[in-house]
């Protein structure tokens, strides 16, 4: 199996206009969600991000970052085992904020750095 | 005793529903397989449609008196016709097809057995996520409405209808329903994906998430149905016996699980008389026959629920050798859950002060720290050891992580015992 780093993002506009109930509710579908995962053997971390930063550039820092006026930003990321990119995309497909229309997810393989493909050149 | 004399209706749903429901259920998948396999160019949703048609016009023209012979026949061929108007323009294929034409499939013995697990292996396609393989498995092997697959799984139909979509192009792009059932090496290679998805199914019954029951025997049984069609196949083996011993352990103690007004009971307080013995002897058959050179983690699972239903009471169980199984389960497959497990075996093998290292190293984990059962097995363990402080916290916390009714009223029992 390989690893898929799955990035939660989310449409800043929808979200700030939650109520805290609903954002208690999105909280608890996404544990549900990943409760799952973690019982079918694919999950291995995941962590929520908050919505405050900052941004680094070679010239510059912003301690706001631009996450401010984004319409959309990363609210969390998930690191998940799947078989194939296309089977790590069934699992994003699922994910119940994809389903209610509030985030996107970003499906991203994990480069493997343990096969070395460098080595064959040595 | 006259045998022919009719049986009194104690049923007060009519004959007709009645017999589509039965109909829908053991036939839905099968049928619109093989509309797929004598029509190559057609869609999954064409296909679909035309079979759904069929089923309302068999509700709406059926009569008690008129039902047919052949009802499967008669769906296939009326689903077909409606399919060729569809698919060709209606002027040459006007004339409809009798029913007991000639290429009615055969839908009995042991073609229609064949159908039904190569339809179970095709949903176990290594592309899908578990969750996909468990929607489609519903849909077209259990032959489950999407309104009753929503509600069984704690989704919206929505939400179940959008993950159809996706998982009906797969199966249009790869002809996933089209595999080749006179090839069974071919499909053994998905036969731990199979297990998987009706363990899945089974645990999606027995873990209380949606709705207000605490059990969804339903999809339990289904898992138990699955699994017992696989056994009765050449392709299974030992790992579908340990599979099939394990759920039926597990099955035969859904009535200990909740009280008289439906409210969840932890194992210690459970009224073991309650269990249902022979099913409980039925799975020791089971685990019995499972021995064999390769031992799965549903062979440890099993163990552990057998050493639980064989036990006289809480307090006398095996703890300590449950605590050893779970840390074999744990070296072969490692797992926040299985660690949970283990942590409370442990804890009533009299290992407390590991079983509480080994839970914090679990609340260093993001997810599991804002995790219900981890939070509330910690509450109830810190209670247990008189710890009432802790007890508190913990047992608090869970009722901010859980929205279910059931598992806030069992937080809200024990924590009347805090002071």
């Amino acid at each position: 199996m390989e690893k898929f780093l799955l990035l939660i993002r989310e449409d800043l506009q929808i979200r700030d206009k939650l109520t805290p109930a609903e954002f208690k509710h999105n909280i608890q579908i996404m544990t549900r969600w990943v409760e799952d995962m973690a019982r079918s053997g694919n999950f291995v971390n995941a962590d929520p991000l908050t919505n405050s930063g900052s941004y680094v550039g070679q010239n510059y820092v912003l301690s706001d970052g631009p996450f401010i006026d984004a319409k959309e930003s990363i609210s969390g990321f998930i690191l998940i085992r799947a078989e194939s990119l296309e089977q790590a995309t069934s699992f994003a497909q699922a994910c119940p904020l994809v389903l209610n229309g509030t985030a996107a997810v970003e499906v991203r393989p994990i480069m493997d750095m343990e096969q070395k493909p460098w080595e064959k050149w040595i | 005793m006259d045998l022919t004399a009719p049986i009194d209706p104690v049923d007060p749903i009519d004959p007709v529903t009645a017999a589509v429901d039965d109909l829908y259920k053991s036939h839905y998948g099968k049928i619109v397989s093989a509309l797929l396999t004598s029509f190559s160019d057609t869609t999954l949703e064409s296909a679909e449609d035309a079979v759904q048609d069929a089923f309302t016009k068999a509700l709406t023209g059926w009569t008690a008196a008129t039902i047919p012979d052949n009802p499967a026949g008669w769906i296939y061929t009326v689903s077909r016709n409606g399919l060729i108007s569809g698919l060709r323009s209606a002027s040459r294929f006007s004339a409809p097809i009798e029913p007991g034409d000639r290429a009615i499939p055969d839908f009995s013995g042991s073609l229609f057995k064949d159908q039904q697990l190569r339809l179970l292996f095709a949903c176990a396609h290594p592309d899908l996520s578990p969750k996909v393989q468990i929607v489609i498995t519903l849909k077209y092997v259990a032959n489950l409405k999407i309104d009753a697959i929503a509600k069984a799984l704690g989704m919206t139909t929505d939400g179940i209808d959008k993950l159809l979509l996706r998982a009906r192009k797969k199966v249009r792009d790869d002809g996933l329903f089209l595999l080749d059932p006179g090839n069974p090496a071919g499909l053994r290679h998905r036969l731990p994906t199979v297990h998987k998805i009706i363990y899945l199914i089974f645990n999606e019954g027995y873990k209380p998430t949606s709705g207000t029951d605490a059990v969804n025997e339903s999809l339990c049984e289904e898992a138990l149905l699955l699994c017992k069609d696989l056994l009765d196949h050449e392709l299974a083996d030992n790992a579908t016996v340990a599979l099939y011993a394990l759920m039926l352990f597990n099955a035969a103690r859904f009535n200990g699980r909740t009280g008289s007004s439906g409210e969840l009971i932890d194992l210690d307080q459970q009224d073991r008389s309650q269990w249902n013995r022979p099913m409980i002897a039925l799975a020791c058959d089971y685990f019995r026959a499972s021995r064999g050179s390769r031992l799965t983690p549903y062979h440890f699972e099993a163990a552990i629920a057998w050493l639980h239903c064989s036990a006289d009471s809480f307090r006398e169980t095996n703890w300590r050798l449950i605590s050893r199984l779970y840390l074999r389960l744990l070296r072969m497959n490692p797992n926040p859950f299985v660690e949970l497990n283990y942590a409370i075996a442990l804890y009533f093998a009299g290992g407390k002060d590991k079983a509480f290292e080994v839970m914090h190293g679990l609340l260093q984990q993001p997810f599991m720290n804002g995790y219900y059962l981890l939070n509330a097995a910690l509450g109830k363990l810190y209670l247990l050891d008189g710890d009432h402080t802790r007890a508190k916290k913990y047992l608090e916390r869970t009722l901010e992580q859980t929205e279910h009714p059931l598992e806030i009223a069992f937080i809200r029992r024990l924590l009347e015992n805090v002071h």
